[in-house]
């Protein structure tokens, strides 16, 4: 028998779309895309390294791959989950007949569902960062590994600063190289225009063998000369060209700024690019993006022991005191594996520092800062996976069972 | 007739295009004013570019004449190597943390420099080299393929090169029958480079000299 032609008029289109979102076949395309996407991924992850990877395959609605030297456009692990988590919802929850014989398969489809929104939740609001802290230091402030924004602020002539203008890191990080940008503050007396931002740069002095390849602007006897990033996204140093206009008309100042002149220790006091517009006094840096938690923590003490005669670390802790409003002072010890959770952060000891630090020097703690709303929902995702994969088994057994009796006890059997 | 897949798959592409979208802005925001914590409020204010780079701000002041010589500069830790023989030690400049002087009449030297990052990477640097001395250009595996020699306590990439010597920075000279030894350590944490140069025959009475300086050099953390 032939098939009824398709109706493609616009009235039809919605019922067009639940058929593709709730189509088994579509679960198929996905399962297959997604485990070739999960192995370009690992793959990609030896080019790449990890935090490169995660971004590129599975952070993305699309990306490229070369396979075999042909460019393919592939969709990305964050479409694929999306298009999985509608299908997932429209298929086996809502267009499913519902009986109590599939009744674990739905709460196991609820399950595998939490997983889904706990990675999209995961994905879209958790954050990662540090704080580094010398015995005796203070900080309520966690700062990003990877994500670096541009700030001008005014200062003293002792070089403090009461407040900041920045430019956000997410607008930051998606400048190209050939890019140019004019940045606008209404409560300065300059616009900030942004060119040649690479992602990991290198000043060099023109005096430097090595100045000799580098093209693009000399500034203050420096060039800048931009580099592959690195695998650990953590290890790129960004650079970029500034340039500040006095709205007044006055000559522009140019500068190269160099996420380096941060700081690599707590201690330390970052360097901006200093300068004077309408005679005040002006700072201009790459700074890494920086949040804050709500209570302060002090490093009261931190334990570092080695193993005898060599200089690997045997253990090291933290003990701490956590300040916050509403509560009491509360002194705490920050582990390997034990690790500190309050008010939605997770607090781990992370490493040390500073690097090359000999036996009696005086050493930084550093704690890996992590915030993430659905960080328990895998395991309670795992759990209702299990509850209803077990429900279903019974079930089948039940079935099984039954239907044996049955048989055995059917007239058929008997004789 | 289109697979029935590709039929359903049709309505949903503005649905894609939309998602597809969703990451792409040419919205840039002015900037965004914000107080300063107490822990962020201090600045240095840093004398020059090359202080701001973390370049060391102050030559490098090496014991001339002296069996072991001491590359010290603030910004860093100090360098302790051995002078070989015959070698003798010049200042170092804002690029030359240990610098030496080759010959009766000065007609070789070598010098060590350091970069922070990776310095313009092992491959051009190696090519960069070669074309001084005229040489052609390797290829990256040809580059990975180098031989290495101890640098730090670790294996850097060994040039040796033999042609017409053009030192370039701002000169057109060109220099025959010279050699050029190297050793390029270069990574994300920073770059080190160690080149000689000079008349063929005084590099060829040097070359065990270049590796017993190369590997004396030691950071001197105390």
């Amino acid at each position: 028998m032939a098939k009824a032609p398709i109706d493609w008029s616009p009235s039809n289109w919605p019922q067009l779309l639940y058929r593709f979102f709730t189509s088994f076949r579509l679960a198929t395309v996905i399962f297959v895309l997604m485990t070739v996407v999960t192995l370009l991924g690992t793959l990609g992850q030896v080019d790449n390294g990890l935090h490169a990877a995660k971004v590129k395959y599975f952070h993305s609605f699309f990306f490229t791959e070369k396979v075999f030297g042909i460019p393919l456009l592939l969709p990305g692990g964050l479409l694929l989950m999306i298009f999985l988590f509608i299908n997932m919802t429209l298929g086996a929850l809502v267009k499913v007949r519902k009986r109590w014989k599939g009744a674990g398969l739905l709460i196991s489809h609820f399950g595998m569902l939490m997983l889904l929104a706990g990675g999209f939740i995961t994905w879209a609001f958790s954050t990662d960062g540090y704080m580094a802290l010398y015995p005796g230091m203070s900080t309520n402030r966690v700062e990003s590994y990877r994500e670096w924004q541009l700030e001008v602020m005014p200062l003293s002539k002792e070089g403090v600063a009461e407040k900041a203008w920045i430019y956000p890191a997410e607008y930051l990080d998606t400048m190209r190289s050939d890019e140019q940008r004019v940045i606008k503050a209404e409560s300065l007396p300059f616009d900030v225009v942004i060119n040649g931002y690479s992602k990991n740069a290198t000043p060099i002095p023109v005096s430097a063998p090595m100045a000799v390849g580098v093209t693009g602007k000399e500034l203050e006897g420096f060039k800048l000369s931009p580099q592959k990033p690195s695998k650990e996204a953590e290890q790129n140093l960004p650079g970029c060209f500034v340039e500040f206009r006095p709205r007044d008309g006055g000559a522009p100042i140019e500068a190269i700024l160099w996420a380096g002149s941060y700081r690599f220790d707590p201690r330390e006091k970052p360097m901006p690019f200093t300068f004077t517009v309408n005679d005040e006094l002006y700072g201009a840096m790459l700074v890494k993006k920086s949040w804050t938690v709500p209570f302060t923590l002090r490093l009261d003490e931190f334990i570092f022991e080695r193993h005898p005669g060599v200089m690997t670390a045997r253990n090291y802790e933290s003990r701490v005191t956590r300040f916050e409003d509403s509560e009491p002072d509360k002194p705490l010890e920050i582990k390997m594996n034990e690790p500190m959770r309050h008010a939605g952060y997770t607090f781990f000891q992370e490493s040390f520092g500073p690097s090359g630090s000999q036996p009696g020097d005086e050493m930084f703690s550093q704690f890996a800062v992590a915030n993430n709303p659905a960080d328990q929902w895998p395991l309670w995702a795992l759990v209702i996976n299990g509850i209803g994969l077990g429900i279903h088994f019974v079930i089948m057994l039940v079935n099984f069972t039954v239907r044996s009796r049955n048989k055995k006890l059917s007239p058929a059997a008997l004789s | 007739m289109m697979p029935r897949f590709f039929t359903s798959f049709l309505p949903a592409l503005p649905a894609l295009l939309l998602f597809a979208s969703c990451g792409e802005s040419d919205v840039t925001p002015g900037l965004i004013e914000r107080s300063l914590s107490d822990s962020e409020k201090s600045f240095k204010l840093a004398e020059s570019s090359t202080e701001r780079f973390r370049y060391q701000t102050t030559p490098a002041a090496g014991s001339a004449g002296s069996a072991a010589g001491t590359g010290e500069n603030e910004g860093g830790p100090r360098l302790i190597y051995d002078t070989p023989a015959g070698w003798v030690e010049k200042p170092g400049s804002t690029m030359r943390d240990i610098n030496f002087t080759i010959g009766e009449n000065a007609e070789a030297e070598c010098y060590v420099a350091r970069l922070p990052g990776a310095g313009g990477g092992l491959l051009a640097n190696v090519n960069r080299w070669r074309s001084q001395m005229g040489a052609e250009a390797l290829t990256e595996e040809q580059v990975a393929a180098l031989p290495t020699k101890p640098l730090f306590g670790q294996q850097a990439s060994f040039v040796a090169v033999d042609g017409s010597y053009t030192p370039g920075m701002g000169t057109t000279d060109t220099f025959e029958n010279y050699r050029l030894l190297g050793l390029i350590l270069s990574s994300d944490a920073g770059a080190v480079f160690v080149k000689m140069t000079g008349p063929k025959d005084l590099l060829s009475k040097n070359e065990a000299a270049f590796d017993q300086f190369t590997q004396s050099i030691d950071v001197n953390l105390n």
